[in-house]
């Protein structure tokens, strides 16, 4: 959601309307060369009259730090705004102090942009600098990383545009809503509806600026009607006590959390808990996605189930769940990825599912989404896309994550009952991020729980065959949403590599992209090097061989461990089994065997 | 309001599909040519992207053809501005999201006005997504042109009544391609667009001989064939412009007199 702020509150009638519209923020200026200064014991009125939940922010121009400091202390403003030549040392003592300084920047050029960029305030406003309300090149902020908002120019007319085009943080406006000098009630209502309409009430599936349905209208339907479907079964306990059945007794949910005594011992550090998804019914986490998906499509009437893989893992839980449920099942397979998952392909066929290999582009898992996406517009009717991780269009990233929750359900209870507090950090591996998002989501809420994200950095992520998305990506549009994807600079999607099969996409879920955004998660490169080495790892020390996508994960908490304490607990999601990567980490080391 | 109408202007429209870029910039600009000499009244120019997930094999070929060239946006929109001092027929973009995304959405449509071209189709934007890309082409004269499809159903209302320039009608499920046969639905498909529809609206997917092509025209406002005749560059590479004009040719003097 974007944040606003209404500035320049001279009067009475205007916090009364701010009361009504709800803007995160108000500002009061301190300025005497400003039509808009107030004096403090005024705006101390007027802070008084204004609604707990809206912040007030002080407005300042090279004022004196007591000053500031002095409205802070007795309650007249909630952060202080800087308009003046300010220097970094000013605004460090002023955070110092506990005050939330937002340092207001005027745009002209790169070396202004620069500076916002690398100034210490909280948050940065960037502004024309022309107070009466001139815009400047929005153009110019295309590229720019950091967390800001949006000033200078911006009026109801204009906001939406201006939201859509560089979905800043926040926006500010002072002069939009006013007519003849004064805040124009209005004016105010406008502009606060014209954000809020953008903010994600039209627009189904937002995840701060991410997801969306980018698809074709020949889809639009179907997944409108999987919409329906989920919103409606998700509450249908029928539905659930089914879903729960098939989780328990045929996956074998709960699955274990492990505390993994030798690594813990050999690293010297955190204690380390393994989430054993491994041990689940055809090997790892996807089976609690298909399980969930296959039985809603069953319910909607579908009866033939096509996929995408990548490891074949997704392929071979949806093959699972075809020969289960009596569904007709077609996998989608990028050809490369049918030559270095070759078990897995005979496993899906083995379940009575058909193999296609995708040949098109680089012919492995973004290309086998691709295919499917086409296949699904071809056969609407009868079939439903079960599509494996949490993304495409919405409503696929929330469908999925939601069954995916379960691991962080789990874990949450778990450890609870083992170590009666919550852990330091989990750590899951991130492709497109199904596992991942399972194994977060029921901690997003508890701000003490570290979320980190391995992503599959390749050969490095300071080379080009690399997969680490929101490492190396920028925001784009692809496969149905938006989110970070490795690209080039015309939008051409980036051929991406990694070792492991079911990481290398080019692209994120769209929620983690926001977890990323708003600094919830955390998303770290691991190298082929390194998995592999972590695959190793925890065969020889816990007798457990991961997915090599899982091993991604083990390798940062064997890096990360070490610098914990002991009353520190670390889960490492292990994603799936590696029996299907022995042949291929074995050609890595210079060894062939026969499978 | 861009050129868009004049191309169905008393007439029946005849819209070709080429991917810019394949196999060269140079014979892409020979072909449009080609298809003004011969009667195209709507040129649709593709801009390749390297994912094209509502493409069949041969326009996928294409894209990929163009791009191993190392073909960009930018050199299309060069291509584009040359072409434009010699060919006067209607011309629209059809590309993907992120290939306008990425270019920036404001700078994308003003390069498109600078060039000349009169619209844009993008199939991976549905009604529910285009505020994001329509506030910008508007604001440089650029025609944002919505599909309808078989499964629209409930929804063709919306969607025709605030499209601009054409409704691009897509014939039936499935991606682009040549069909042997088109399913006899379309026709009803058209009756619904053109209940709401303020603009014309024409078939496309899957029309591949002259007959199609009228049948097509026939019952909507115009036809777009696209994979017919990237087929015919795929196979003749540098010689394609006269075997494309020959194969238009052919369309148009098949097609019904208004």
């Amino acid at each position: 959601m974007t944040a606003i702020k209404l500035c320049g509150m001279m009067s009475e009638s205007d916090i009364r309307k701010a009361n009504e519209l709800m803007p995160e923020y108000a500002g009061f200026v301190f300025f005497e060369k400003s039509s808009r200064n107030l004096s403090p014991e005024r705006a101390l009125e007027l802070k008084e009259k204004l609604s707990g939940s809206i912040k007030a922010v002080g407005v300042f121009v090279d004022a004196d730090e007591s000053f500031v400091k002095e409205l802070i202390d007795n309650g007249t403003i909630d952060a202080a705004q800087l308009h003046g030549n300010e220097e970094d040392d000013y605004i460090r003592r002023l955070k110092d102090a506990g005050i939330y300084v937002i340092k207001a920047i005027r745009v002209r050029d790169d070396e202004s942009l620069k500076k916002a960029e690398t100034s210490p305030a909280d948050m940065i406003l960037l502004d024309a600098g022309m107070g009466g309300g001139e815009r400047f090149n929005w153009e110019m902020l295309r590229d720019f990383k950091r967390k800001y908002f949006l000033a200078g120019g911006l009026d109801p007319e204009n906001v939406r545009q201006a939201i859509e085009s560089l979905h800043p943080y926040g926006v500010d406006v002072s002069s939009g809503i006013e007519t003849g000098g004064r805040k124009d009630s209005g004016k105010m209502e406008k502009f606060v509806e014209n954000v809020r309409g953008t903010a994600g009430q039209e627009k189904a599936g937002r995840f701060g600026i991410h997801g969306g349905q980018y698809i074709p209208e020949t889809l639009m339907n179907a997944v409108i009607e999987l919409e329906k479907a989920y919103n409606h079964y998700k509450n249908d306990p029928e539905f659930n006590r089914e879903l729960s059945d098939l989780l328990n007794d045929y996956a074998g949910r709960p699955s274990r959390l492990y505390y993994a005594e030798k690594m813990t011992k050999d690293l010297g550090g955190a204690k380390i808990y393994l989430k054993r998804e491994d041990l689940n019914h055809t090997g790892s986490h996807k089976i609690n996605n298909v399980l969930g998906q296959a039985l809603l499509a069953k319910k909607m009437g579908k009866t033939r189930l096509i996929a995408e893989t990548g490891a074949g893992q997704h392929g071979v839980a949806t093959a699972t769940a075809a020969a289960l449920l009596g569904m007709e099942c077609v996998v989608f397979m990028g050809k490369e990825d049918t030559e270095r998952q070759a078990l897995n392909v005979y496993r899906m066929k083995l379940l009575g599912a058909d193999v296609i290999p995708v040949t098109t582009g680089t012919a492995t898992l973004k290309d086998a989404v691709s295919e499917c996406m086409r296949e699904w517009t071809k056969r609407i009717d009868d079939t439903h896309y079960c599509l494996g991780s949490v993304m495409g269009p919405h409503p696929f990233p929330t469908i999925v994550r939601d069954f995916q929750s379960v691991i962080s359900r789990e874990i949450k209870e778990q450890i609870l009952e083992r170590e009666g507090r919550l852990p330091s950090a989990v750590i899951a591996c991130v492709g497109g991020g199904s596992n991942a998002i399972g194994s977060f989501y029921n901690f997003i809420e508890d701000k003490e729980v570290r979320l980190i994200g391995c992503e599959a950095a390749g050969r490095g992520i300071d080379t080009f065959e690399t997969a680490a998305t929101v490492n190396t990506g920028k925001l784009g549009i692809f496969h149905g949403m938006k989110s970070y994807f490795c690209q080039d600079e015309y939008g051409q999607i980036a051929p991406v590599y990694s070792i492991s099969a079911g990481l290398d996409y080019p692209g994120i879920g769209p929620e983690h992209a926001h977890l990323h955004d708003i600094g919830r998660a955390q998303y770290v490169p691991v190298t082929d090097d390194e998995a592999v080495e972590a695959f190793e790892y925890l065969s020889r020390t816990e007798g457990i061989i991961p997915a090599i996508e899982s091993a991604h994960a083990v390798s940062y908490a064997i890096k990360l461990a070490p610098s914990m304490s002991s009353d520190d607990i670390i889960v490492v999601t292990i994603s799936g089994r590696g029996d299907k990567d022995c042949a291929s980490i074995a050609r890595y080391r210079g060894e062939n065997i026969n499978e | 309001m861009s050129k868009i109408y004049k191309a169905f202007l008393d007439k029946k429209a005849f819209i070709p599909f080429i991917t810019c870029g394949d196999p060269d910039l140079d014979t892409t600009k020979e072909i449009i040519r080609e298809l003004e000499k011969n009667g195209a009244d709507l040129i649709e120019l593709g801009i390749p992207f390297s994912d094209p997930t509502a493409e069949g094999p041969v326009i996928q070929g294409a894209n990929i053809r163009a791009l191993s060239n190392g073909i960009t946006t930018d050199d299309i929109f060069e291509m584009v501005r040359e072409i434009r001092a010699e060919v006067t027929v209607p011309m629209v973009f059809m590309t993907y999201a992120n290939v306008v995304f990425s270019y920036g959405i404001d700078s994308f449509f003003a390069r498109c006005a600078k060039a000349g071209m009169d619209g844009i189709i993008l199939p991976d934007v549905p009604f529910e997504e285009k505020t994001e890309f329509e506030c910008y082409a508007e604001r440089h004269g650029i025609d944002f042109v919505s599909m309808v499809a078989p499964t629209s159903e409930e929804r063709i209302e919306r969607i025709a009544q605030n499209a601009k320039g054409f409704i691009y009608i897509v014939s039936s499920l499935g991606v682009t391609g040549e069909r042997s046969s088109i399913n006899s639905s379309v026709k009803e498909l058209v009756g619904k667009v053109k209940k709401s529809a303020k603009v014309p609206c024409a078939v496309g997917f899957g029309i591949s001989t002259p007959q199609q092509a009228a049948e097509m025209a026939q019952i909507a406002d115009g036809a777009i064939v696209g994979s017919a005749i990237v087929r015919i560059i795929g196979q003749y590479g540098k010689d394609a412009p006269y075997h494309v004009g020959e194969f238009v040719r052919s369309i148009k003097s098949a097609y019904p007199s208004f």
